[in-house]
């Protein structure tokens, strides 16, 4: 009987030491695609000096890489938008902290239109009656007489939800916007359709152009560049985070400090992004 | 012969250099042709599957409304009281034993969002110790008046809006079970009706409900309402992020069917059915150790007195020497409990909680210290160790003195959630 209980006892001691003793010093980054460039370039950078440290960078959307926080599969969370209120709660339902947010770089959301686009500046309000569908043809706003065809990020990008957020004022995409599964695939639908409108990280709008916006009719028209993101007068800037279960220490810690260092920002600047 | 060997070689040489533009600008013009011919055709095959995969994305789209969730729990539970008997009285026969592999519970959610306006729930559970049950099953309908749909309105089978512990999963609950005064109260949890959930801010959210009132799991009543009028239940939370603070409120009336009209008129006995509830979690961070919770709840109000059913005999006449007065009664209970993170994968938990049916009598209240670590295996799965210790009042007629018999309970659970 007693060596039946040892042998149990060892088998679960086995399977419980077996993840912790694979875990070495490997460490996961998951999360926001618009980030996920940045963040490579910010993993092969670091470990270029650091060899004992191994950085795994995958994407997936902000909303993927906080999940896998939550149940313990990343390290590191990247997001394009802030952590939401039930995703704070769930984390703390399993760690019983909040997280620790940390900004790591700045990004213009750009407005993304096809070169041919007669069309050079919207408004907010222009912005939210095109995505929820109470504007429909681009001679509404002073474009050609032509149907608008939305593309957008599926729901589970930051990006998705930080337009949702600050554009659309919490308002419901229209049913007929097209989702797209990550940003080059709206830089790429826009590219080559003469009236489609998308929007994305600054980094990456080429082959398309940028639509300058108005906050209001009467405010300027403004374009994303690194002078208004820093500035704050492109009224589309938002921060580029970090998320993480508690403080970080040890490796995390060297890391983290590293991307906010001036060589990690300026990696940020080289990338597309507008350091903090 | 040598100088016209060189002639025809140099001619044959010219004449192929000569030639060879010429052909070459036939090979290229040709080339050309068949280079814009191959354009077209990669482009067309490049626009197929532009095709397909906006089909492939649509459908896509179209299964990615619906969710699966769940999970299983797989438990062996070793008790003090356990025995090599079988227990016969009348026609049911009960192990006496209690150590035993089990499923506690295997669930298996299916979400559909239809839109960003309304959304379905279906919920399925087949613990070992029953056959597959419908837990849940509610339609969802969010305003479409307010930005990001503060308002909710649910109908259907679900959780009743009352404490901190029904609303929580059994899936991320630090220990195996929740507390006896929510078991005896709230048993299965859930009811039929509907209820008005609504975020005002952020941080406050208010669920203004209406149930039928036995709840899932009632011995009488599982498939219909006995009483003409409904309860009403209500709960507010404030979630500051550090610190929650909740209360609940539980309107309604008991109905127990009686046997013998001479205890009321229409051979049924109608109660006041009232609970009131609050709850507060407060969050902290221990720097080398990582989270940790304090947590509290209190249970109080009028209500059948789980002992009443005993006081009852089959025909659901009052058994001799029963006082009525006891088939509904004023209760307390609460908890304290506390959490601590061990790092990212450990974790220990203690609670300590009371249940008092009846305040009106002595050695009818149950008490229990509960103990659980946790390891987490991966993202996925987790394994506890858990060690109640209940405390329990029995009158020993030989010795005619109270006595807490041994019932401590071992249990070590395997989850895994998906």
């Amino acid at each position: 009987m007693n060596m039946k209980r040892i042998l149990a006892a060892a088998a679960l001691a086995g399977f419980i030491a077996g993840p912790a003793a694979l875990a070495g010093r490997s460490l996961t980054i998951k999360g926001s695609d618009t980030m996920v460039i940045l963040a490579q370039r910010w993993a092969e950078k670091y470990m270029g000096s650091h060899a004992d440290v191994v950085l795994q960078v995958t994407g997936g959307g902000s909303g993927v890489g906080i999940a896998a926080l939550i149940n313990g599969t990343t390290d590191i969370a990247t997001a394009s938008r802030k952590m939401t209120q039930d995703e704070k709660l769930k984390l703390r339902d399993r760690y019983q902290t909040m997280g620790v947010e940390i900004p790591t770089a700045k990004d213009g959301l750009s407005v993304y239109l096809n070169e041919k686009c007669p069309v050079r500046e919207l408004t907010f309000d222009q912005l939210k009656l095109i995505y929820t569908g109470k504007i429909t043809n681009w001679k509404e706003v002073g474009g050609s007489d032509a149907r608008i065809t939305l593309y957008s990020r599926e729901n589970s990008s930051g990006t998705y939800a930080f337009f949702k957020e600050v554009v659309l004022g919490g308002a419901d995409y229209a049913p007929n916007c097209q989702t797209l599964p990550g940003t080059a695939a709206v830089v790429n639908a826009v590219a080559q359709d003469e009236d489609g409108i998308g929007y994305g990280g600054a980094a990456y709008a080429k082959g398309i152009r940028d639509c300058a916006v108005k906050r209001d009719a009467q405010s300027p028209a403004v374009l994303p560049n690194a002078a208004t993101v820093k500035d704050g007068s492109y009224p589309l800037s938002r921060s580029l985070f970090f998320y993480l279960r508690k403080s970080p220490v040890g490796d995390m810690k060297k890391f983290v400090d590293w991307v906010l260092s001036p060589e990690g920002q300026a990696l940020a600047t080289e990338v597309g992004y507008f350091p903090l | 012969m040598k100088g016209l060997t060189s002639w025809v070689a140099g001619t044959m040489v010219l004449a192929t250099l000569l030639c060879a533009p010429a052909k070459a600008q036939d090979r290229a013009t040709s080339g050309s042709e068949s280079s814009a011919a191959g354009l077209d055709a990669t482009k067309g095959r490049v626009e197929a599957m532009g095709e397909q995969v906006a089909t492939m994305q649509s459908d896509l789209d179209k299964l990615k409304r619906f969710k699966f969730s769940g999970y299983v729990q797989a438990r062996y539970e070793q008790n003090e009281l356990s025995k090599n008997t079988i227990a016969v009285t009348a026609s049911s026969v009960t192990p006496a034993n209690t150590n035993r592999f089990y499923i506690r519970r295997g669930r298996l959610k299916l979400t559909y969002d239809s839109s960003p306006l309304s959304q379905a729930v279906i919920y399925l559970d087949g613990g070992a110790d029953r056959a597959v049950t419908l837990l849940e099953a509610y339609v969802t309908l969010r305003d479409p008046w307010t930005p990001n749909h503060r308002h909710a309105f649910n109908v259907g089978q679900m959780n009743v809006p009352f404490g901190y512990e029904v609303e929580r999963s059994s899936s991320v609950r630090e220990l195996p079970e929740r507390s006896k005064a929510e078991n005896v109260l709230f048993n299965g949890e859930r009811d039929r009706g509907f209820n008005l959930t609504s975020q005002w801010l952020p941080k406050l959210q208010t669920v203004v409900g209406l149930v039928n009132g036995p709840g899932i799991k009632h011995t009488d009543f599982p498939n219909s309402a006995p009483r003409k009028g409904k309860d009403v239940v209500a709960r507010a939370r404030w979630s500051q992020g550090i610190f929650d603070v909740a209360g609940s409120i539980y309107s309604g009336k008991n109905v127990i069917p009686m046997a013998d009209s001479s205890l009321a008129k229409d051979k049924s006995l109608t109660h006041d059915k009232t609970r009131y509830g609050a709850d507060a979690q407060v969050y902290y961070q221990a720097p080398s150790l990582g989270g940790g919770s304090l947590r509290g709840e209190f249970y109080s109000g009028h209500e059948a007195n789980p002992d009443s059913v005993k006081s009852l005999a089959p025909g659901r006449v009052l058994k001799k020497g029963k006082n009525i007065d006891h088939l509904a009664t004023d209760f307390t209970g609460w908890y304290a409990m506390w959490v601590q993170n061990l790092g990212e994968r450990l974790q220990v938990a203690a609670r300590y909680d009371v249940f008092d049916p009846n305040t009106d009598v002595e050695h009818d209240q149950y008490e229990r210290l509960g103990t659980a670590v946790n390891y987490f295996y991966d993202g996925n799965t987790r394994i506890t160790v858990a060690y109640d210790v209940p405390k329990t009042d029995k009158y020993r007629k030989t010795t005619k003195t109270w006595y807490d018999p041994q019932d401590n309970l071992w249990t070590i659970q395997l989850q895994h959630k998906f």
